[in-house]
């Protein structure tokens, strides 16, 4: 034993309480650590998306500028210029997001997160379980369950209805 | 040293007047739950799970024997039918002396994931028309759907044409690829699987970003500032606190069927290619053969004419009608330029063609 111990400490977990305990954090520390791409991709598509955005803004106030050279300063204009500046924007920013580039980067940006929630949730799975509650995947088997039992009653109900009209008939 | 600027005190004047409109909203505005979004009164015929059939009180003395169902998107709900009695799609109905019924999706929990287009077409549409032919004693009904209800109606009709005596298609989905809209833009590439297999339901703040994208200077910031500077006007701060509402209250879309409806409308364009299955029974446009009036205006910047017009030359209908307005989404149902131009021919069309 004393040999082991110093030898091998953590081998001390495989055995006992500790061994689940053990098994959940290695579960959660490789969830950890694969997420690190996906916490980087996210980041880079976050950065591009408020580039895209940040470009438009910087453009649109360019030209909005340009054209407010044109407009007298006076009272009865800042309407006017409300309006070109409003126009300006809407135009070059549905512009923006009718674009294929602003669609892909959205979509990736989106995805990650959704990837960053599935590890989340398989984390929370993990804890879940080792306290002896239901997992999602669990809850999601019921879900799933109650609704094609749900669709069975309704089946049969309709049968029993129509055989009644039937009958009555 | 002075420093010497000169604004305009007229400027200054509205700067403050924008200040004090802000600080006095509490006392001047309703809190969401007293809105009042309905003008026309209903009961509620039918239930089935979330959903609700309401049956809409007659205006008239008399009316036409064939009822007209319709069939709300999936996406916000139906009060815009009705939220102003001067530019209510439903009063106008009524008024007309057509018997109206209108499906109210509800709000589907976590329990409706599962739902996809069979559940929403083959039951609870197909329920809805059953239960208002045995109530009217009529075999076949008359079908509205608005947006993405009115792809609900068209695939209904597709598959169910002996109960559908005309077919509404306001601004229907219908050819994915075919839409300009920065909505099918985005749905195009949507990795639909993953945000359903992890989200479950479609949350209504993802549908609020896909509006926000729309038109995000106009209606995140011109529309405020117009209510800032209305505030002293009853008439306005009352409309436009139910048409936030409105907005507002859109509830989650069912998981499975938003994945159909991206994969299978925007990704796929199964309908129009004639590829479409759904509860292994195919959906042919052909199959519609009954009045077919389609609407769809210029300006829609949620459903592209070009997106919703092919339904028009798909159809095996010989009796088809296509008007095109120019006017937006909303606006072909809710003002007063539907009041004028639109219902007047929509409700010639449905009257020449029942009962």
């Amino acid at each position: 034993m004393i040999s082991m111990m110093s030898s091998k400490p953590a081998s001390l977990t495989a055995v006992g309480p500790l061994r689940n305990f053990t098994e959940n954090i290695k579960k959660i520390s490789q969830e950890l650590i694969e997420s690190n791409q996906e916490i980087v991709d996210f980041n880079t598509y976050l950065m591009e998306y408020y580039k895209q955005l940040g470009e438009t803004w910087a453009d649109s106030q360019k030209k909005v500028m340009s054209k407010i050279s044109e407009i007298p300063q006076d009272t009865e204009s800042t309407e006017a210029y409300k309006r070109v500046w409003i126009d300006m924007f809407e135009n070059d920013f549905t512009q923006l997001f009718d674009t294929e580039s602003f669609s892909k980067n959205y979509n990736k940006l989106v995805s990650t997160e959704m990837q960053l929630l599935k590890r989340w949730n398989t984390i929370m799975d993990i804890m879940l379980k080792s306290a002896n509650m239901p997992t999602k995947e669990e809850i999601d088997e019921i879900y799933q369950e109650l609704f094609s039992l749900k669709k069975q009653i309704k089946k049969l109900d309709s049968s029993k209805k129509r055989r009644d009209v039937k009958n009555d008939s | 040293m002075t420093l010497e600027t000169s604004v305009n005190e007229s400027i200054i004047g509205d700067f403050l007047n924008f200040n004090r409109n802000i600080a006095e909203i509490p006392s001047r505005i309703s809190v969401p739950h007293e809105v009042k979004m309905d003008t026309c009164e209903y009961d509620v015929v039918y239930e089935e799970d979330r959903i609700r059939m309401l049956h809409y009180k007659p205006l008239t003395s008399k009316q036409i024997k064939t009822p007209l169902v319709i069939s709300y998107a999936i996406v916000n709900r139906y009060h815009i039918f009705d939220i102003d009695p001067k530019k209510s799609w439903i009063r106008n109905l009524l008024e007309s002396g057509i018997d109206v019924y209108m499906i109210d999706w509800g709000t589907p929990t976590k329990l409706d994931k599962f739902l996809g287009f069979d559940e929403y077409v083959n039951d609870y549409l197909d329920n809805c028309i059953e239960d208002v032919c045995d109530r009217s004693s009529v075999d076949k009904v008359s079908l509205q759907g608005y947006c993405t209800g009115g792809t609900l109606a068209t695939v209904y009709s597709a598959l169910h044409p002996e109960k559908v005596k005309n077919l509404v298609a306001t601004a229907p989905v219908i050819d994915g690829w075919k839409d300009t809209t920065v909505i099918s833009n985005i749905a195009k590439n949507f990795d639909v699987d993953t945000m359903v297999d992890v989200v479950g339901n479609m949350p209504p703040e993802f549908i609020y970003y896909c509006f926000s994208i729309l038109k995000p200077f106009e209606q995140g910031i011109e529309k405020y500032l117009k209510f800032f500077q209305n505030l002293e006007n009853e008439k306005y701060v009352n409309s436009f606190l139910k048409i936030e509402k409105w907005l507002a209250e859109t509830p989650p879309i069912p998981g499975e069927l938003f994945k159909q409806w991206i994969k299978g409308i925007y990704q796929e364009n199964l309908l129009v290619q004639d590829k479409m299955f759904i509860g292994n029974q195919h959906v042919s446009l052909k199959n519609i053969t009954m009045p077919v009036f389609t609407q769809v205006a210029v300006g829609d910047h949620l459903v592209s004419p070009e997106c919703s017009m092919p339904l028009h030359y798909a159809v095996g209908s010989d009796d088809k009608n296509l008007e095109i307005y120019p006017t937006g989404h909303v606006g072909m149902i809710a003002s007063s330029y539907s009041q004028k131009n639109v219902l007047p021919t929509l409700t010639k069309w449905i009257k020449t063609r029942s009962d």
